[in-house]
């Protein structure tokens, strides 16, 4: 009985801010100083919600916003733990790049738009290569921490029991590096999920949920914005709970490399 | 990853760079895009030259590094009392977490195009995508912070006869100060992408988005890459120099680096 009355209060707690969120806003969308059509009350924004859902919407620019997503993150996976190991084995691939890649992490990938369209045109391509350039940084250098962590022990010992190069480095360094890459490819992943909406606003691409929020400005369509990220918030927490800490509780707790 | 200086690092790094620019230059002279849209380096450092000359670049790089440190003041102000109250008071995080772990996860340039609608274009909006990215990397890792400290501190404090107010200032604060400078350092890092994109998008008069943005309207590729050139250099200098000096100058100090870890 009492395990019921706890699961009572603990579901009541959990609705409690959004409940005390959600009256703070209808007040003031009923008795502020904005006009409804900027603020609108949560009933229409839930009808939008809906409204959008059925039509499809909300799920074609969902689709094409995780397409883009998916294919930028994988191109800045592959390139940053390529240049990732690479640094971290050879020193002068090192010595030669360190000196980019930490002039050119500091800006905001972001910046760069203007110049990817003056470059490749508006659309699905400069939107993908931005998204995958502006992550490819935290995998880059979160790999190449990972090679050089990899303790020298145990590649000499590897070594005088013969491992050949393949061997040394999938079944040795691929393991020691492994949870530095992932939390690289997590950070990676953070970045390119931060940026790739501003980036729909900007390259104008034809589907998106940016590109939703940015069309609707245009008609003023708060409810159409406000249902966009809605689902904006609904990805990045489901990208949050299910990816991220599932990732992290497969490998590297597992491993026991972290305690969770 | 501290790296220890040496001369043949330093000359690999500078061959490094050189690579890099004589491959830009090819690459700008070879006629693949147009001059207009690669400018070969002479033209790059003379856009940089003469918007240093005329005194326009650093009033842009000013306004929007002041736009950054006061989105982050504003930020700090709601962000330290509530990762505080959060750690400390048991229904004040029943209360906000659900909240935070909702809005933190959402883009803060996602709000631009309504904030635009709210406020208006320039300076406000600009500034409030500033406060909302800056604000959730530091309310989680003061939140952090405060549960992380040992209750044994605590209950000593108590049992010196040391009051609520005493025992915040001379034991919660101080532990609880590595994390919150480990939170300035990824707040600005948020924060120097959203000014970057609120300037894209909200088109305030200055700023060093809105140089950006300009040029691309003229075709000024030169002028753009000055730009990129000065973002990434301010970027660096606050990373290495400014948040390097602070670090060094409390957390190393007090020796708890092990304890910021991120």
């Amino acid at each position: 009985m009492s395990g019921l009355k706890s699961i009572g209060a603990n579901a009541l707690w959990l609705a409690a801010p959004f409940v005390a969120v959600a009256v703070v806003w209808e007040l003031w969308a009923r008795l502020g100083s904005f006009p409804p059509k900027l603020f609108p009350s949560l009933i229409t924004v839930a009808d939008t919600f809906v409204r959008l859902a059925i039509s499809g919407v909300l799920w074609a620019a969902t689709e094409a916003t995780l397409v883009r997503l998916v294919l930028g993150f994988v191109l800045a996976a592959v390139v940053g733990v390529i240049v990732g190991i690479l640094m971290g084995r050879y020193q002068w691939v090192e010595d030669l790049l360190v000196p980019i890649v930490s002039m050119i992490y500091p800006i905001p990938g972001l910046a760069y738009a203007p110049l990817f369209v003056l470059w490749f045109g508006l659309g699905d391509l400069p939107s993908v290569l931005l998204v995958a350039v502006a992550s490819c940084f935290a995998v880059i250098i979160n790999t190449w921490k990972g090679v050089r962590a990899v303790k020298p022990i145990w590649i000499r010992a590897a070594e005088s029991m013969g491992a050949r190069d393949r061997q040394l480095f999938r079944l040795v360094i691929l393991p020691a590096a492994l949870p530095y890459i992932l939390t690289g490819l997590r950070l990676g992943l953070a970045q390119a999920w931060r940026i790739l909406v501003a980036v729909e606003m900007l390259m104008s691409v034809s589907r998106g949920l940016g590109w939703m929020i940015f069309g609707a400005q245009e008609f003023l369509a708060t409810d159409v914005m406000l249902s966009s990220i809605a689902a904006i918030g609904f990805i990045g927490v489901l990208l949050e709970k299910q990816v991220f800490e599932r990732l992290e509780r497969y490998t590297v707790v597992r491993w026991g490399m972290l305690t969770a | 990853m501290k790296i220890a200086f040496s001369w043949r690092a330093f000359w690999r790094g500078a061959a490094g760079l050189a690579f890099l620019l004589l491959v830009w230059e090819v690459f700008a002279r070879s006629g693949f895009f147009s001059r207009a849209l690669s400018p070969p380096l002479g033209s790059i450092a003379n856009a940089l030259w003469q918007t240093f000359a005329d005194g326009s670049m650093p009033q842009h790089a000013l306004v929007t590094l002041g736009r950054v440190l006061l989105g982050i003041a504003l930020s700090c102000l709601i962000a330290i009392p509530l990762g505080m109250l959060m750690g400390r008071v048991r229904a004040m995080e029943r209360f906000f977490l659900p909240l935070v772990s909702v809005l933190m996860p959402i883009p803060s340039l996602a709000w631009v195009p309504l904030f635009i609608l709210w406020f208006g274009i320039g300076n406000i909006s600009t500034i409030l995508v500033v406060i909302y990215a800056a604000t959730f990397p530091m309310v989680y890792n003061v939140w952090t912070g405060v549960r992380s400290i040992n209750p044994l501190w605590l209950r000593a404090a108590s049992a010196m006869g040391a009051n609520r107010r005493a025992s915040f200032w001379k034991v919660v604060w101080p532990a609880a100060l590595p994390f919150v400078i480990t939170g300035l350092r990824l707040s600005f890092g948020r924060a120097w992408i959203a000014v970057v994109g609120g300037e894209l998008l909200a088109s305030p008069v200055w700023g060093l988005g809105k140089v950006i943005f300009e040029a691309k309207e003229f075709l000024n590729a030169d002028v753009m890459l000055a730009a990129l050139i000065v973002i990434g250099a301010l970027g660096l200098s606050f990373e290495r120099v400014v948040f390097q000096a602070l670090e060094a100058r409390t957390i190393a100090r007090w020796g708890m680096v092990a304890a910021a870890k991120r």
